[in-house]
């Protein structure tokens, strides 16, 4: 029987995350808690629901249905919410979202070969993200061992802390990995994610066995990690441990904010800072000058 | 290369000169038809074509290498009352002024038209004779009405003719023409009947090629004449060279790519005196045109630049001329569109890659003149060369809406479908908008435009419009009497199939009057099969004669609507059919909460099996009641979903729908997703629209879709959007358009028109300035769902 798993969404038509035409699985749970995250919803596996705001016309429609006679305003009694989904099955603004489910593999399956010409006419196929795509490693075998034979391009994003063994038949099948290094400084690291880095940097030499293509991906958040040494550093380690990967540099944005708001949950970082144009240009001919060829999805 | 100061300079006066009406041809012809009374009504054309060429004021302007006017003014819009002078009488005072598709006219101008030729047109143009023949309810549904139009078949010129350039027109001049014609003629006996009309026929072809070479002549002596006063040296060489070429062209067949140039835009303006058409369709531009480029290339004649800004030159003499129409017919073919479809790319006959040097030259004079003219389209074919693509998506990603992109199989199959040899249907070229099309073929390709939409509003309202009340169509019962989902489609149907019978008889009765009095002998001159039948195209003298298309416009809205119904009323009970009723005659107003359910039913677009069966019954249905009817010459009608700009006019007579529309905003064209409502991807609106079996509508469809510009700003983005398009045309999509500028650079455009002037958008099956839009159309090309990347 096919197992099921935490999916926050299919995110069909993603163009940046690989090449060509591709549809983006996002699973639910992450070991990281990054305080920049941009999928809030996906650092657990918690169903959940979310309340869209700026969507909501106040039709009261959620309330009828509650079976926890929760009202409009879901974040002002969300302790209360079961995340059964009612709700999101009769707004008729798709205000109410729900925003990780748990889902059949052979739902997801069927769902992304939807889109099988576009992969085909485009060299696009799937990717795997996150919160963190190696947190479920039943389910990502399942399918990624379905996808292969289907004969789809698959890639992965992760953030680098994983069971290794656990994931290397999936990581086996995969055409390219896009790996994140937040910070080449452990103690950093910490602060920021939570965790050191050391099973990152572990996990990443590892990938040298692998057959896939390795993109490392470093989110540059200005007053974080977006400064020169901490970019020349990591060039250098990529440089070292993985002669042939490739860096993407991609800067800091807040297009989460909206689903920090859809949970209620405060998001306030003024102190991070998104690089210009011109300073990501700098960074990237770092990257360069340590001998990395720099990755554009764009 | 830029684009040469001369091009710019032409272009400057293009983008910033209102175009002015010209009477010089309506007097010339109505002069020629007092003259020639009681004779046949082929000869009396032909005759008014060739004194109207000899009459004519010859222009020829600053900095033109490319010459030939159709009057006095350089950005001229001309009146051919033959078909139709009421609507100019009602309307021509307030030309200048109008909304949309304003033209100069002067108050003297306006006096001598109204004493000198409308007088002698009462009662014989082609728009009376058909007023008189409809009955009162075929006028009630079908005139004005918006609910089922046909006037551009009864007020205008015809058009919607490619010409042969390859078999007819290059190889042979109008000199050969003419010598062919007399060698028919000289073979028949005068005697016998059917010899008698063959011999008319061609007596009317040695008219139209006389009135050509006429033309050439008269411009090659004012070129000389201009040279001999010209000063600069530079322009006195260019004006002999002009000269030198009317000489012999359009009389002889053009021997450099210089002389085809001249050749084509004759051509074209010897049709548009002959009926200021709609569609008239220079056709596989890059096809005929290479070989002369080849040649004067391999001969050190013609290098690329020199070739590319005669191609320029050609492009804006195809945007100065201004298609002259009605107030009703500007809200339907809105921006001083006139279809003139230029074909590039596809296969050739013979099935392999046919793109050539030409066919990226005519992307890149689109790209450069940003013209609103030639309507330029390409054909995709699976194995399209790369490069070819990339200068198809690069056109796309400037946001001027062009090119018009077709899926090469698609298109074959569709004229396979009406019975065209494999080898005819794979040189199809498209025709006005996105029709697939010959040059071997007589069609009416744009004849009924009929509303799902109005169907769907007498089904639920008795047969009434739900905005003035009256009894438009069949009666029907009370619609809060409906007992099923079923019992509202059979109704939908029942109203549907009127609409069809309506527009069925107003274009035989169309038909008829064409026969009597809307002889074609220029447009016959330019069809090889016309020449050897010794036949009129309105006498079948064609290789193929298709029957009238009707558009459809109006499918998501309906299918949205249905679905509504069906979801909320039957199977959700969430209200009553009452409360809908209820509703939409209230406009929604107080009916809020029902509205916001409406809205939220699965809306076609979004790859919803719910709601596109719903619409792919409609269209079946659609198809198998239109082309059960035989037209005058015993061809069957064909379906098309084109778009044009019908979706506002067609939604302005309509009150709300069930689907969440207010009352008199705009419908949908073509298979689009209605306005706002694809919120899925651009992947899942492509699929809803494939599943429509576009083959079978050989008449053509039509998606538009809205793509936000960062998609196609890279060439990585850019071949994304090839796979898109190939991905669309494997699921048998025909044709597909793009509008990528943003919002903000249209509000802006919108507030600063000044500034805009040469900025093209996609309206519907074309493009066009985006300034000389009206408001109310601005606002819905700027509703159009945005599709975005993630």
């Amino acid at each position: 029987m096919a197992p099921s798993g935490y999916v926050m969404n299919l995110q069909p038509f993603s163009v940046n995350d690989g090449d060509g035409i591709r549809t983006t699985v996002f699973l639910a749970g992450c070991p990281l808690h990054c305080a920049w995250c941009a999928n809030p919803e996906g650092c657990n596996q918690t169903r959940k629901v979310g309340w869209h705001i700026r969507k909501c016309i106040g039709c009261g429609e959620c309330a009828k249905v509650c079976p926890q006679g929760i009202g409009i305003d879901l974040n002002a009694e969300r302790e209360k919410c079961i995340a059964c989904g009612k709700c999101v099955e009769v707004c008729p603004q798709k205000a109410r979202v729900l925003m990780v489910q748990k889902m059949d593999a052979d739902e997801v399956l069927k769902q992304v070969q939807t889109h099988r010409l576009f992969y085909s006419y485009s060299g696009g196929g799937i990717t795997f993200s996150g919160g963190e795509a190696c947190l479920q490693p039943e389910f990502l075998n399942y399918l990624t061992e379905q996808i292969y034979d289907m004969g789809y391009s698959m890639d992965i994003e992760t953030c680098g802390v994983f069971d290794f063994e656990a994931v290397r038949p999936s990581l086996s099948r995969m055409d390219l990995i896009f790996m994140d290094l937040k910070h080449m400084d452990s103690a950093a690291h910490k602060r920021w994610t939570g965790a050191g880095n050391e099973r990152i940097l572990e996990n990443m030499a590892k990938l040298a066995e692998l057959p896939a293509e390795v993109v490392v991906r470093i989110p540059c958040i200005g007053g974080v990690n977006a400064d020169e040494d901490n970019i020349r550093r990591s060039a250098a380690f990529v440089h070292r441990t993985l002669p042939k990967a490739r860096m993407e540099l991609l800067p800091y944005h807040e297009f989460g904010k909206i689903k920090y708001e859809a949970l209620g949950i405060p998001y306030e970082h003024p102190e991070f800072l998104r690089p210009s144009k011109e300073e990501m240009e700098h960074l990237r001919g770092i990257v360069r000058e340590e001998g990395v060829e720099v990755a554009d999805f764009r | 290369m830029a684009i040469t100061e001369r091009v710019e300079k032409i272009r400057q006066n293009y983008v910033n000169t209102k175009p002015h009406i010209s009477y010089e041809r309506a007097w010339a012809w109505t002069k020629s038809f007092q003259r020639t009374e009681g004779q046949a009504h082929i000869i009396r054309t032909a005759q008014a074509f060739k004194d109207t060429c000899e009459e004519l004021s010859v222009n020829i302007w600053e900095g033109e290498l490319v010459v030939g006017t159709s009057g006095e003014f350089r950005k001229c819009a001309i009146l051919t009352p033959e078909f139709g002078w009421l609507w100019i009488n009602e309307e021509m005072d307030t030309f200048p002024e109008r909304g949309q598709d304003p033209y100069d006219v002067t108050p003297e101008q306006a006096k001598f038209i109204r004493e000198n030729i409308f007088p002698y047109w009462k009662g014989k143009s082609v728009e009376e004779a058909f007023l008189a023949r409809i009955s009162e309810d075929t006028k009630k549904i079908g005139v004005d009405t918006g609910f089922l139009d046909t006037d551009s078949k009864w007020r205008n010129g015809i058009g919607e003719i490619s010409a042969d350039y390859i078999d007819v027109l290059l190889p042979k001049g109008y000199g050969g023409i003419k010598a062919e014609a007399l060698d028919y003629m000289a073979k028949l006996n005068e005697a016998i009947p059917e010899d008698k009309k063959k011999i008319d026929f061609y007596k009317s072809m040695v008219f139209i090629a006389d009135g050509m070479i006429a033309l050439g002549r008269r411009y090659s002596a004012k070129a000389a004449e201009m040279a001999k006063a010209e000063a600069d040296p530079k322009r006195k060489a260019e004006l002999e060279e002009i000269a030198d070429i009317c000489a012999r062209i359009p009389e002889n067949p053009p021997k450099t790519f210089r002389e085809a140039i001249q050749f084509v835009w004759f051509v074209q303006l010897g049709g548009i005196i002959a009926e200021n058409p709609l569609a008239w369709n220079p056709g596989r531009f890059d096809q005929y045109m290479y070989p002369y480029y080849k040649a004067d290339e391999e001969a050190g004649r013609i290098d690329y630049d020199t070739a590319l800004e005669l191609v320029e030159c050609l492009w804006l003499k195809y945007s100065e001329w201004a298609w002259t129409i009605s107030k009703n017919t500007a809200s339907f073919f809105a921006g001083y569109t006139n279809f003139e479809n230029l074909t590039v790319g596809g296969t050739k006959v013979d099935g392999t890659d046919a793109t050539n040097t030409i066919s990226y030259m005519a992307i890149q004079a689109t790209r450069e003149c940003m013209t609103h003219q030639p309507t330029l389209s390409c054909r995709i074919h699976p194995d399209c060369p790369p490069e070819f693509m990339e200068a198809v998506t690069e056109l796309v990603s400037t946001g001027c809406g062009f090119p018009a992109i077709h899926g090469d199989r698609t298109g074959y199959q569709m004229l396979s479908n009406l019975g065209y040899t494999p080898k005819d249907a794979r040189d199809w070229n498209n025709c006005g908008c996105v029709v697939p099309h010959s040059r071997k073929t007589f069609e009416w390709t744009s004849a009924a435009s009929i509303s799902f939409a109005a169907a769907l509003e007498f089904a639920l309202n008795e047969g009434k419009s739900r905005l003035s009340g009256k009894q438009v169509s069949l009666p029907e019962k009370d619609p809060k009497t409906f007992a099923s989902y079923e019992e509202i489609v059979e109704a939908w149907k029942k109203q549907f199939k009127y609409l069809v019978k309506q527009g069925v008889i107003s274009l035989v009765t169309a038909q008829e009057i064409h026969r009597e009095i809307g002889h074609r002998p220029f447009m016959s001159a330019c069809n090889e099969y016309c020449m050897k039948n010794g036949a009129d195209l309105v006498d079948g003298g064609a290789k193929y004669s298709i029957g009238p298309v009707f558009t459809g416009v109006g499918l998501s809205v309906t299918a949205n609507s249905l679905a509504v119904i069906k979801k909320l009323v039957y199977e959700d009970k969430v209200c009553m059919l009452s409360d809908i009723i209820d509703a939409i005659n209230a406009n929604w107003e107080g009916y809020e909460d029902l509205r916001a359910k409406a809205l939220a039913c699965p809306k076609y677009g979004n790859d919803i099996d719910y709601v596109d069966s719903i619409a792919r019954q409609l269209a079946d249905f659609y198809y198998d009641e239109v082309t059960s009817y035989n037209d005058l010459y015993g061809n069957h009608f064909v379906t098309a979903f084109m778009g044009i700009s019908n979706y506002l006019p067609t939604g302005k007579v309509l009150g709300a729908t069930p689907e969440g529309r207010h009352a008199c905003d705009p419908i949908n064209e073509g298979v689009s997703p209605y306005t706002g409502t694809d919120t899925s991807t651009c992947l899942a609106a492509l699929r809803s629209a494939a599943k429509m079996e576009h083959e079978k509508h050989s008449g053509g469809t039509l998606l538009n879709l809205r793509l936000n510009h960062d998609l196609v700003a890279t060439k990585r983005g850019r071949a994304n959007l090839g796979a898109m398009l190939q991905s669309y045309f494997a699921l048998g999509g025909f044709h597909v358009q793009f509008n990528t500028i943003s919002n903000e650079v249209l509000k802006d455009a919108q507030a600063h028109p000044e500034k805009y002037r040469s900025l093209l958008v996609r309206v519907a099956g074309y493009s066009a300035q985006f300034t000389n839009l009206s408001k109310e159309m601005q606002d819905s090309i700027m509703a159009r769902n945005a599709h975005e990347a993630f």
